[in-house]
């Protein structure tokens, strides 16, 4: 077995991971202040078609991430609007978001559909490491977006266990009406939240966009991604540092597959990988079924559940 | 200081019922015409020419029915299930399952079968693909409380996985052998390919997409199975008093709403596709459904009106595509149901509460903010 094969594999396989990460801690952020957030592929589409658009205006790819951004918090700030301001039901809210950001960003996107990408996200070379054997792939030779990513989801963790802010956060989620009575803010705490979880969805559609789709395919850019950030948000039991784990686990089970053909090795067969990762989300969603295990690692308390302080 | 907050109406006047919907498609309609403008096509054109493809004459209402019949069934299994606060999301998985398993017994059994039977045979298989779908997050939800939300779209993402893996991963029994190059699916026998009628594609799952619909009205809202939903749905507490199991309500409730999703891939083979092929499925029927179920307020008769509205939507997405001038995509259809969808789910609040201008005085501000709730 050709071992070059393989630290080529892992080392896409990190790459594969960022976009579902990305999206997956902004929808943990978004889901711990106890909005239920169904809509990440449509904000993650949203993301990539701004992205991928004003690339082909303009040129500049810091500048086009910058508009993929936006526009992914675009769609988060409006979700907010509907869901905590208006009260709407969040499952039916996100769902009608994805119809509306897939419908969106293939109206617009049409002009562009099958042209290749103008600028790309170029990966860079640690200070000359990149050479080294095994790691100098893996680590030292992806682009500056993996590196900020791993940086962010690092800030994310210390942001909801070690601050203050966080800790309101995660007493939104539990209890907005105990919350409530502390004196914090609750929607506007569920707003600053749900924007984040739009802003970082639409920095993992800019990135597959702009560093890993070659070329605009309405159909397949995206294809789903979101849908994995979602399973990893529940499989990570809403931890950022799992998350980044489970992307690189779940970019790897994407990967490995054409790695797993070009060796010639049928097993495991394509078919239970693709499938696996669902599979296990599903199991750990059973076995953590118990209302002990529940409590210990399920999701926030009252996520899903709209706060009113006059309909308590 | 002017504050505007929103109040729970005392009473619902009748016409905020009509006026509600109205107010909220034309919205949509307003905010989806900036896009029009912004990308050079006039929005009343736009909109005429959508109208007149879906309603305008005899062969747009019949195109618009084809484009409804599935969307009644999937829209029939959210609404059984969300109004006793069940959320069945895996509607598009369902369909899935039930297309897969409505092409395999017809394919396996309907070869040489009469009309009837066969039709008999791709529906009840369907239904029951559908069903054996939703078994696992179904037990899951009424054995040990799983949330069906999170499972429900798991089986989606997997029956994705398994139609492609039966069509271009392996040689299925589905798959046709003799198709060169782009691998296709097995055709259908004749006797199970529903009859067109009208010289349309209207075939006989729109009557059976109606008589489901009035099915599903009559236990919801005539039979004591019904009732023990609404008692689950509104007073857990009351029912467990009342002796109302809710283990078994729960778990019937969803196997039912996965057969009837299941139904509208047994529609999709029978009356449309003829075989099973990935990309002529995966048209979003099954998420389009939950949205159905909440326009119609899980109302099943309601599940008939918003498929006909929907399914005119999308059968205009596709209409429109032959306006030269117009150079509009499919997904313009996609974009405007979206367009609809948030603005009727942001609506929906004005038909209980009212928005209230109030001036704040400062000595009172403690109270006012405590009322203020968003």
């Amino acid at each position: 077995m050709n071992d070059n094969a393989w630290i080529i594999a892992i080392a896409a396989s990190i790459g594969a991971a960022i976009p579902i990460a990305l999206a997956a801690v902004g929808a943990i952020l978004h889901e711990r202040s106890g909005v239920l957030n169904l809509g990440v592929e449509g904000m993650m589409l949203i993301g990539a078609m701004a992205a991928f658009l004003a690339a082909d205006a303009w040129g500049n790819v810091w500048l086009a991430l910058v508009c993929g951004v936006l526009a992914g918090g675009a769609l988060g700030l409006l979700h907010g609007v509907i869901t905590i301001s208006l009260r709407a039901n969040q499952i039916v809210t996100g769902l009608a978001l994805v119809i509306f950001g897939t419908g969106l960003a293939k109206f617009l996107g049409e002009p562009v559909n099958g042209l290749k990408r103008p600028v790309k996200i170029d990966p860079l070379e640690v200070a000359g490491l990149g050479d080294l054997p095994i790691l100098g792939p893996v680590l030292f030779a992806q682009d500056v977006l993996v590196y900020a990513s791993i940086a962010l989801v690092v800030a994310v963790s210390l942001y909801i266990y070690r601050s203050r802010a966080g800790l309101a956060l995660r007493a939104v989620g539990e209890s907005p009406a105990a919350a409530d009575a502390q004196g914090i803010a609750v929607s506007r705490v569920r707003y600053v939240h749900v924007l984040a979880g739009g802003l970082l969805a639409g920095a993992g559609g800019a990135y597959q966009a702009l560093a890993r789709a070659p070329s605009w395919n309405q159909e397949y850019t995206i294809n789903g991604l979101g849908w994995i950030a979602l399973t990893l948000v529940v499989f990570s039991n809403w931890r950022p540092g799992r998350a980044l784990i489970g992307a690189v686990v779940f970019g790897f089970a994407l990967r490995s597959q054409f790695t797993f053909q070009t060796e010639g090795i049928d097993f495991p067969p394509q078919v239970w990988l693709q499938m696996a990762p669902y599979l296990l989300t599903i199991l750990v969603l059973i076995v953590t079924s118990s209302p002990g295990a529940r409590r210990r690692l399920g999701a926030p308390a009252a996520l899903g559940v709209p706060y009113s302080r006059d309909e308590r | 200081m002017i504050v505007v907050r929103l109040e729970r109406r005392v009473a619902t006047p009748r016409w905020i019922g009509v006026a509600v919907p109205v107010a909220s498609v034309f919205a949509a309609l307003v905010l989806a015409g900036v896009f029009f403008v912004l990308t050079d096509r006039p929005p009343l054109t736009v909109y005429s020419e959508m109208f007149d493809a879906a309603f305008g004459d005899v062969q747009g209402v019949k195109n618009t029915l084809v484009s409804a019949t599935p969307l009644v069934f999937t829209g029939l299994a959210a609404a059984f299930a969300m109004r006793m606060g069940l959320y069945n999301i895996g509607g598009e998985g369902q369909l899935y399952a039930g297309a897969i398993a409505a092409a395999g017994a017809a394919l396996l059994w309907t070869a040489d079968l009469s009309t009837p039977i066969a039709i008999a045979v791709v529906f009840v298989a369907g239904a029951v693909g559908g069903m054996a779908w939703m078994l696992v997050p179904a037990l899951a939800r009424a054995l040990l409380g799983t949330s069906e939300i999170v499972t429900t779209l798991m089986m989606v993402l997997v029956a994705d996985v398994v139609l492609d893996y039966l069509i271009s991963g392996s040689t299925s029994y589905w798959r046709d052998p003799l198709t060169i190059g782009f691998p296709q699916g097995k055709e259908i026998p004749d006797a199970a390919q529903f009859t067109r009628w009208f010289d349309a594609r209207i075939t006989v799952a729109l009557p059976i997409a109606i008589v489901t619909a009035a099915i599903v009205w009559f236990v919801r809202n005539r039979t004591s199975f019904g009732y023990g939903q609404d008692v689950i749905g509104d007073a857990p507490h009351a029912a467990r008093y009342a002796g109302i199991s809710e283990r078994r309500t729960v778990l019937v409730t969803l196997l039912v709403s996965g057969a009837l999703a299941g139904m509208a891939g047994a529609a999709e083979i029978g009356g449309r596709i003829y075989k099973l092929e990935p990309s002529s499925l995966r048209l979003g029927l099954g998420f389009t459904g939950i949205v159905i179920a909440a326009l119609a307020r899980s109302n099943a008769l309601g599940v008939l009106v918003a498929a006909f509205f929907l399914g005119g939507l999308r059968n205009a997405g596709q209409s429109v595509q032959a306006v030269a001038d117009l150079d509009l995509p499919k997904s313009v259809a996609l974009m405007l149901e979206g367009f609809i969808l948030l603005c009727f789910l942001g609506g929906q609040v004005f038909s209980t509460h009212r928005l209230r201008i109030v001036r704040r005085e400062p000595a009172r501000r403690a109270r006012a903010s405590a009322g203020a709730s968003s």
